[in-house]
């Protein structure tokens, strides 16, 4: 259980302080999907770091599963942009990043991590050898090599093309079923928001505000794309973010 | 006739360069010292037929010259060597990882940067004399002199490379769990290792140029007080003179080539042929 309460985040000093998130509360409960989708730079990315505990809010708290956050932890896995892979490093490495950091879990479920999702005949390569989708994956190996029991992620699909990117969004629903993680995707994508989205958090410009919430129950097959339902929700989130 | 022979020519040329097989990059490196020996030997000839006098004695006449004088000219290869080495890992390892430190962390970089920007344009020739005059001739200053050029040299280049981390690989890793030095030791090292040896390249030339400063200063024996000083003493003999600056050369194509090496093991990753997967 994630509980955002009245979290406001600022950058830089008192007088020239930007405020990227404006007292923005909300749950997300253990195994759900939250997706936040809102306009380019406004303030959502801000609000999942402070989810993940890389940075700390102006002002409210976060708590997970009651405990109160104040840095990075194991339970709470970040997916990145660009899937965040150290060059220098190989798929292998990539993917155990928390391992050769220290923390403890059993090597079994990376090799597992690994197959599971097409990795394990790649793992001594670097990076650079990799396809796009195929480097996606290994961040996604890397979030799923500590068993987390919350799936952050921050525009993991952007600059992708559609087919790569419909392919990794199945992949993504269907680690979710499986793995039952709680997961908060920020997005700035209609479509893939209400694909994998329980819920969708419409929010506002910067600073970020929820405007409204879209609950989107129907979803949770990989066949939903092609549903009236996913055209309706597509629908409303569009005249929500033009509101 | 002629144009398509040159025409072929040439196209053998480039393949051989494009040829990325070991043979084919020893082709390389011997056929671009042909040219350098053979641009070497023209000017020789043009300054002899000029000024009607041998200053610049051909390639053959150097190397030959090279053997004869054996041991002696060994000698002093192997004190400028081990002289500028110390100088290049004292300056390395306080050099980068203090550049490092600056780069990084805000409130270091405004504290030095101040002193980085008024110390560094100075060139470091103009305290030669100063720390002659306090720690007299012997080899500390030497090597120090070197160290101190390289050192600013690095921390530069350092601190420039520091501050050009690519964000998301730090939050990557302190997502992870990572702690302050963990950051350091798996992201901002190897990011900053590929920009680092290049200067560290850069470094050897500005370090063969202080060493040759140095080593003329002071006493010249040709004995042992290094090239520079052999190549001093060796004013009034061109031919023995030159053999002293391919030594030099050589010294510097020696530490290229480590350089080289360590590149290719530390940064392996930049080196992996971009298969199709």
């Amino acid at each position: 259980m994630i509980d955002v309460r009245d979290v406001v985040v600022e950058y830089g000093k008192k007088a020239a302080a930007v405020r990227a998130v404006d007292g923005l509360s909300l749950r997300v409960a253990p195994g759900e999907s939250l997706a936040l989708i809102g306009p380019s730079g406004c303030g959502k990315s801000s609000l999942l770091f402070a989810m993940a505990g890389l940075i700390r809010p102006t002002a409210g708290t976060i708590s997970v599963n009651g405990e109160s956050l104040t840095r990075p932890r194991r339970e709470i896995a970040l997916i990145l942009q660009n899937a965040g892979l150290l060059p220098w490093k190989t798929v292998w490495q990539n993917a155990n990043l928390s391992l050769l950091l220290g923390r403890e879990y059993p090597r079994v479920t990376a090799q597992a991590v690994l197959d599971e999702l097409g990795l394990g005949e790649v793992k001594r390569r670097y990076p650079s050898e990799l396809s796009e989708g195929m480097k996606r994956r290994v961040g996604v190996a890397r979030a799923l090599s500590t068993s987390p029991s919350v799936m952050l992620m921050d525009e993991p699909l952007a600059s992708l093309d559609t087919l790569t990117k419909e392919r990794i969004q199945d992949l993504f629903l269907r680690l979710w079923v499986r793995h039952a993680f709680a997961l908060v995707l920020v997005t700035h994508d209609i479509e893939e928001a209400a694909f994998l989205g329980q819920r969708v958090a419409v929010l506002s410009d910067r600073p970020a505000q929820i405007k409204e919430i879209v609950e989107n129950p129907a979803m949770g097959e990989l066949n939903y794309r092609d549903t009236a339902a996913f055209a309706d929700t597509v629908q409303r989130l569009r005249a929500g973010l033009e509101r | 006739m002629a144009k398509p022979r040159a025409k072929r020519a040439l196209a053998y040329v480039t393949d051989r360069v494009r040829d990325r097989s070991f043979a084919g990059r020893i082709a390389i490196y011997i056929g671009s010292l042909a040219l350098l020996f053979g641009l070497w030997e023209v000017a020789s000839l043009v300054i002899l037929k000029v000024k009607g006098v041998e200053y610049l004695p051909n390639p053959v006449k150097a190397i030959t010259e090279m053997q004869r004088l054996g041991p002696l000219l060994f000698r002093n290869f192997w004190t400028s060597a081990w002289r500028l080495v110390l100088a290049i890992l004292i300056a390395f390892s306080t050099g980068y990882p203090l550049g490092l430190l600056i780069g990084q962390e805000r409130w270091l970089d405004r504290f030095f940067s101040p002193i980085i920007y008024i110390v560094y344009p100075i060139p470091q020739v103009a305290f030669i004399l100063l720390l002659f005059l306090v720690f007299g001739i012997g080899n500390p200053v030497k090597v120090a002199i070197v160290a101190i050029a390289i050192f600013f040299q690095l921390l530069v280049s350092a601190r420039g490379a520091a501050k050009e981390i690519d964000p998301e690989h730090v939050t990557s890793v302190l997502s992870a769990g990572a702690s302050r030095f963990q950051t350091y030791w798996h992201v901002v090292i190897p990011e900053t290792l590929p920009s680092i040896l290049t200067s560290l390249r850069v470094s050897v030339g500005l370090g063969m140029a202080f060493l040759y400063i140095a080593e003329i200063s002071g006493s010249v024996s040709p004995g042992r007080g290094g090239l520079g000083a052999f190549i001093k003493a060796s004013s009034f003999n061109t031919t023995q003179q030159a053999a002293g600056i391919l030594a030099m050369a050589l010294l510097g194509l020696v530490l290229y080539v480590i350089i080289d090496i360590i590149e290719r093991v530390v940064c392996r990753w930049r080196y992996t042929a971009r298969r199709s997967t």
